[in-house]
């Protein structure tokens, strides 16, 4: 580890700090149901960290399920454009599961291509995203198997590791060093690399993820549209689009007006999912993706073969929320097993 | 202004070309957006009627006819509704351009052969005015339109001009039953048109758009008569919502249709995944 160290007394001061110098800060916190939620916190008491999984990725901090793109005043023929602004105050999210970090570093590839969705990063140039090593994982979890793990820096500006007394404290990006050199006095000297080690060890101890690595799905997956293997493949699924919501990669939108009236109205980007039957349906009654088996083989292409094709990573950081959210019992890191046994086959998985 | 914030444009004068398609003439508000705007022919855009929100069509005028864009429509779900809604004067929204293009640079000293039916001939009429507005540069000129019945046929005006010029070959036609008396036309579906008024494939591409239906049974045509899978073009329109590649709705595997096309080769068509 690049770093320093922190207690937690200096955490909590350090949070005292940034929220009277007006940046909003984000944690996980326990909603009276018990789980958690990322959250505006004012103090670090109200945080939980390295809690587990929050219900929610960081996923909607960035693109919200509903967010207004302009609204419109119509007046006669004529109509007048007010516009939403692309910038955004300062926010710092303390304790985001590596997971959920992993995920909005995912999705800034495709929110850059070519043309920049200026919400999209309006939102990440003005946060800062503090990981906390996790050490919560469940049997759905398997980040290992995408390559990110329960310490992963992927999308962290800093990462803390869990001490006795505090965190060390891992500089990830030079947004994290900012933060770092602007309160460096709560900052204190670079952890023991020997605790640390072991406290990382640790975080591995007795997990078994419920699917191994994922390179022989992806090299399998794109010459094998057609492949019998997706027969069948989403019986047990109800076509709900759970999985999208709390899916930290999923970022399939639609653009919808909401009229005020007869004269007014917004034109919202409202949270979508493939897994609908409207959602490719054309006008014409046509629809490209007709049957629940075609729109589920889209959910994992997207995921395993189409994003690592285009942007060269996955998209889907291993956290098992779609397994947990699941009605039907659906469960990808089975799917994903069933696919690597299926490319594993003597017939070289041929369809 | 963020990248969903569409133009605003005046509708500046329409068409209906049939009882449910409508040609809209659109110019540009912001004077500067006027002066400036260029596309290439094929790409598409979002049009929207504010309130009832946006639909996707490629831009149906030819990017050599400078201070305006034309697009054309069937009325048929809510967006496209209330776009027929709106009159000469409103004000509609409009983003792009969008998407790849027809490579018209590419077909300069060769023949084109142009294939169409029924609304399918809006994104070709773009490509067929580039062509005749740079006439000298390409040879022969040939033009395959069917509809289902004459009343169907779109821009028939222009295709009165198409007919009426020396160099350009016009072949018209309707469905079977589609005729009416006074039809002077050819009868029968477009993939048997063009078999028997068959364009030479030499040095010629053939750009071909149209129901899904009228596709599959000409590109089988246009192999008889040599046409090479790379010198065939068309465009296809899946749903779409954001038309920048980022809304997940319009890919064919890793293809998305709003990036990587709308236009493709057969060649590039034969590739994908059958999902669209």
């Amino acid at each position: 580890m690049n770093g320093r160290t922190i207690s937690r007394s200096q955490l909590a001061a350090l949070v005292d700090d940034l929220v009277g110098s007006g940046v909003g800060v984000v944690a996980p916190v326990r909603a009276p149901d018990g789980r958690l939620d990322y959250r505006p916190v004012a103090r670090l008491e109200e945080a939980v960290l390295d809690g587990g999984l929050p219900r929610l990725s960081l996923k909607s901090l960035f693109l919200p399920p509903t967010e207004p793109l302009f609204s419109f005043r119509k007046s006669g023929p004529d109509v007048a454009i007010d516009s939403v602004p692309t910038t955004f105050p300062p926010r710092l999210v303390l304790g985001a599961v590596p997971c959920d970090a992993a995920g909005v570093a995912a999705l800034d590839k495709v929110m850059g291509w070519d043309y920049r969705d200026e919400l999209w990063f309006g939102r990440r140039e003005a946060t800062t995203i503090v990981s906390v090593a996790c050490g919560k994982g469940d049997a759905s979890c398997f980040c290992g198997a995408t390559g990110n793990g329960p310490a992963g820096t992927r999308g962290a500006d800093l990462l803390l590791l869990p001490l006795d007394d505090g965190f060390a404290v891992e500089v990830v990006t030079p947004k994290g060093e900012a933060l770092l050199s602007a309160h460096a006095g709560r900052f204190g000297e670079p952890p023991n690399e020997a605790d640390v080690a072991r406290r990382r060890a640790g975080l591995l101890e007795g997990r078994v993820e419920p699917v191994g690595s994922l390179a022989p799905v992806t090299a399998w997956l794109g010459g094998h549209f057609d492949d019998p293997v997706w027969d069948g493949i989403a019986l047990r699924c109800h076509g709900c689009g759970a999985c999208a919501s709390v899916c930290p990669t999923c970022h399939c939108f639609d653009i919808v007006d909401e009229p005020e009236g007869v004269t007014r109205g917004t034109r919202r980007r409202n949270w979508d999912t493939c897994q609908t039957a409207r959602f490719t349906l054309h006008a014409s009654g046509h629809n490209p993706r007709s049957v629940q088996d075609a729109r589920y083989r889209q959910r994992v292409l997207h995921k395993f073969s189409i994003y690592p094709e285009r942007f060269g990573e996955l998209l889907c950081t291993g956290c098992g929320r779609c397994s947990r959210a699941c009605p039907g019992g659906m469960d990808l890191p089975d799917v994903l097993g069933a696919i690597a046994a299926r490319a594993a086959a003597p017939a070289g998985g041929a369809a | 202004m963020n990248l969903y914030e569409p133009y605003r444009v005046k509708i500046a004068g329409l068409v209906d070309e049939t009882p449910d398609t409508r040609t809209f003439r659109l110019e540009f508000l912001d004077p500067e957006v006027a002066r400036t705007f260029d596309f290439k022919t094929g790409q598409f855009g979002e049009y929207s009627a504010f309130g009832a929100g946006e639909c996707t069509f490629c831009i149906a005028s030819s990017p050599t006819r400078r201070g305006y864009i034309e697009c054309s429509f069937k009325t048929v779900g809510k967006a496209t509704t209330a776009l027929r809604d709106l009159n000469v004067g409103d004000t509609m929204g409009f983003r792009g351009p969008y998407g790849n293009h027809f490579p018209l640079e590419r077909m300069e000293g060769s023949s084109l052969v142009f294939i169409a039916g029924g609304i399918g001939l809006a994104p070709v009429r773009s490509v067929i005015w580039n062509a005749l507005d740079l006439r000298d540069r390409f040879k022969d000129v040939t033009i395959v339109y069917g509809a289902r019945s004459v009343s169907d046929l779109v821009y028939k005006r222009e295709l009165e001009e198409w007919a009426a010029r020396a160099d350009v070959r016009l072949h018209q036609t309707v469905d079977p039953g589609g005729e009416t008396p006074d039809w002077a036309g050819e009868v029968g579906f477009v993939p048997t048109i063009v078999e028997k008024s068959a364009p030479s494939a030499t040095n010629a591409y053939a750009i071909v758009c149209g129901p899904p239906i009228m596709i599959k049974f000409t590109l089988p045509v246009l192999k008889k008569l040599g046409f090479a899978d790379d010198r065939i073009y068309t465009t296809l329109e899946n749903r779409m919502k954001c038309g920048i590649g980022k809304c997940g709705r319009c890919n064919i595997g890793p293809v998305y249709v709003c990036k990587d096309g709308p236009v493709f080769t057969a060649e590039e068509l034969a590739k994908l995944p059958p999902e669209f």
